[in-house]
């Protein structure tokens, strides 16, 4: 075995404690800020420019919902053509109920095959359910050999953005790693440095006896899985080693190649502002009799932990139409300033935050985290299969008190509101009465003070003073000007609403 | 584990696999709302790219032009060539001008025609062969791979590739330098062009490999700053030929 460094004892390198406690660090930390505004900067505008050039992209949107709405409406009949081709073809397809079944189907592979180094391309699944620790505490090598991934494994850390896996870490920092790796001082400089990991690495791809990918789509009419990529990694692994095992999340399915053109044309423009990611493969099966190169033998791992959870549930089954882009944490107001470590789990930004207790069925723990957004939807804007993300928080916000973990300050509050609120003399007098109250605290037009109930929200931002004189006060005569002049538009408004909620009505998600 | 070990342990391993697909399938049929899972195809009413996007297509000349620009946008050289010999006089100087000492060379017809062994005597240049013991070895240790592209996809700046007896995976992947030969004829506008074509092989007969490339391998995972050439071939050649 090399001198690889592993993540950190534990499992995955993930940072305990708070969402608050996590982000308190992150926020702390200049270069991360900094790396994280500027990647997530750059991606976005990728994306939008992307979009643009491909025109017509509410439409795709539109489309790429549609497909993926009726895969997963009939993910069984899909999944078993996709498990059918794919064994036709000549893969071992091995179904695993939980994350513990997916490594333990791995490492019987892996010991029946007596293999001692596995080489892996990125797999945020891999990630999920562990399998580098797994495959360590068995005594066999496991090798990241995506260049962000390969770094943040030497660091022992999880990665912090589902696309640019070690966007937190500076050059400095990387040429450290490198250079222990190498067991001699290499230079700061970016070539330098991804020329070792290139010699490094392909000494390992050329060594190893399992190579391990992801997988970006299956499809199922020809049982093919498909894997897109930058680097050449994911081809190395699937194409040298003797054994390939691809790790498939069971809602990975497209039905048709068909299909495949949308989702090329979503996820790459969508996750890096990419037409088409500088590889896009699809493999099917082991290598024909005859082939020169390719595995002799292909496993596929096809795995649930926690996915079928979400289907039949109305609120949250659209969270298998995800395509894994990173758009949502690109456009994400509280992923841009704390990064995806303050997330503390495998996914990070909108999207971990709803998948993330979804997958572990225990809103209680991961809590926090649904309660550290600003539910602006930008997520949902910048999905390109419509995922209504921040809805879903409001979902999971809902269920966290439906389930009794209530604030007992923001219950009282609430009651007391809905007291005042319920008539207009008991609200006009609290009002009276508050702003009289407020005087010693107000400053410049703003309360500061970190005094009681306040302080849960003047700790981080200041609340405005109450008006002097209330909007209900003047509200007679403002509806006196509205009349005059917006009666013609009312109706207009009123259609277009409606054509937005018909929008967001999922269609078809019964129908056969 | 002895071959027949194995052999006996692969047939454990399917026999479990279908007892845990039925398990499987079972329990997303029920989450569905169905008794059984579904047997019969579902009507797919939205298959495929948009209508409007399925209409689009361009002349040949503005296929080459597309693919050409995005191929060099990516970071690629294209160049347009006449004719085949025309390619083959271009890889044997590409070849001396980047002081290669050896190529790889998938088993073409067109490609063996250039008689490349011919026009580079003092350079290895190996023909792609499944029976070569050390193939993998020697494409990893190769300077150029030449490899010729099924399909092209102009809209995307695309190359396919596919895998067989006489087409390595490895020699599109390994070399330093890719230099793929497309006959214009394979160019078309966008890869819902020829995409299905892939369902219609009959599954037996599907390449184990289908590989769109798309400019040379690149990573942006060290502060963001674009590296070439980090795991595949940082430098690509498209000769787009006719």
């Amino acid at each position: 075995m090399s001198g690889t460094v592993r993540r950190s004892a534990g499992g995955s390198g993930v940072v305990r404690g708070s969402v608050k406690e996590r982000a308190r660090i992150a926020l702390k930390d200049d270069f991360l800020r900094g790396a994280v505004r500027y990647t997530t900067e750059k991606l976005r505008g990728g994306r939008k420019a992307a979009a643009l050039e491909q025109g017509r992209w509410e439409e795709w949107r539109e489309r790429g919902r549609s497909i993926r709405l009726h895969t997963i409406a009939h993910l069984d009949y899909y999944l078993k053509q996709f498990a059918d081709n794919a064994r036709t073809g000549g893969a071992h397809v091995h179904f695993a109920a939980s994350g513990a079944d997916a490594v333990r189907i791995t490492l019987d592979i892996a010991r029946s095959a007596g293999a001692r180094t596995v080489v892996k391309s990125k797999s945020m699944l891999s990630e999920e359910v562990h399998i580098n620790e797994a495959l360590e505490a068995a005594g066999i090598e496991s090798v990241e050999t995506d260049l962000g991934e390969y770094i943040i494994q030497l660091a022992g850390e999880a990665p912090s953005h589902i696309i640019i896996p070690a966007i937190h870490k500076n050059r400095a920092q990387i040429a450290e790693l490198l250079s222990k790796e190498a067991g001699a001082q290499l230079p700061p400089d970016t070539k330098a440095l991804a020329g070792f990991a290139r010699r490094r690495l392909r000494e390992k791809f050329l060594s190893a006896d399992i190579g391990m990918t992801g997988c970006n789509f299956a499809v199922a009419e020809t049982g093919s899985i498909v894997v897109f990529e930058n680097e050449g990694n994911a081809r190395m692994v699937s194409t040298v080693p003797r054994i390939h095992i691809a790790l498939m999340g069971m809602e990975r399915i497209v039905p048709t190649w068909e299909d495949l053109e949308v989702m090329a044309t979503l996820l790459p423009r969508s996750a890096t502002g990419q037409k088409l990611t500088v590889y896009m493969s699809g493999i099917t099966g082991p290598r024909r009799d005859g082939d020169g190169d390719g595995p002799e033998e292909m496993h596929v791992i096809i795995v649930d932990n926690g996915r079928s959870l979400q289907l039949g549930d109305p609120e949250f089954q659209d969270l298998l139409h995800c395509i894994r882009c990173g758009a949502c944490l690109n456009a994400c107001p509280v992923y841009r300033h704390i990064g995806g470590h303050a997330y503390g789990s495998t996914y990070s930004g909108p999207i971990g935050a709803v998948l993330t207790p979804a997958l572990n069925r225990n809103v209680a723990e991961w809590d926090d985290i649904a309660n550290a957004s600003s539910l602006c939807g930008a997520c949902w804007e910048a999905c390109p299969v419509k995922i209504p993300l921040h809805d879903m928080l409001v979902y999971l916000r809902r269920k966290k008190v439906e389930r009794g973990r209530k604030n007992t300050w923001e219950a009282a509050a609430m009651k007391g509101f809905r007291v005042v609120m319920s008539n207009r003399k008991r609200l006009e007098a609290a009002l009276a009465l508050a702003r009289i109250g407020q005087i010693p605290l107000v400053r410049d037009g703003a309360i500061r003070a970190k005094i009681g109930p306040l302080k849960g929200w003047t700790a981080y931002r200041h609340a405005p003073s109450l008006a002097a004189r209330p909007f209900r006060a003047s509200w007679e005569e403002l509806r006196r000007g509205l009349a005059q002049t917006a009666a013609p538009k009312k109706a207009e408004a009123l259609q277009k609403l409606e054509r937005f909620a018909r929008s967001r009505q999922p269609e078809g998600r019964d129908s056969q | 584990m002895t071959t027949s070990d194995r052999e006996q342990w692969l047939e454990r391993l399917y026999r479990q696999s279908l007892q845990d697909e039925a398990a499987f399938l079972q329990n997303i049929a029920r989450r569905l709302g169905r008794a059984e899972p579904l047997a019969e195809p579902p009507r797919h009413p939205f298959r495929g790219a948009p209508d409007f996007w399925r209409e689009h297509s361009l002349s040949a000349e503005d296929n080459i032009a597309l693919f050409m620009a995005n191929w060099t946008g990516a970071g690629g050289h294209a160049i347009r060539l006449p004719e085949l010999r025309a390619a083959g006089q271009y890889v044997a100087d590409l070849a001396r001008e980047r002081g290669a000492r050896s190529l790889v060379c998938q088993n073409e017809p067109e490609l063996l025609l250039w008689r490349l062994d011919e026009a580079l005597p003092d350079h290895d240049v190996l023909v792609w062969a499944a029976d070569r013991p050390g193939r993998l070895e020697a494409a990893a240790k190769a300077d150029i791979g030449v490899v010729m592209a099924e399909y092209a996809a102009a809209h995307t700046g695309s190359i396919v590739v596919t895998s067989s007896p006489d087409k390595g995976r490895s020699v599109s992947l390994l070399p330093d330098v890719l230099v793929a030969v497309v006959p214009v004829e394979r160019l078309h506008t966008k890869m819902g062009d020829f995409l299905g074509r892939f369902a219609e092989m009959a599954r037996e007969r599907m390449p184990a490999g289908i590989h769109f490339i798309s400019g040379p391998s690149r990573s942006a995972d060290i502060e963001n700053d674009l590296t070439i050439g980090v795991h595949g071939p940082g430098v690509v050649h498209a000769l787009l030929v006719g």
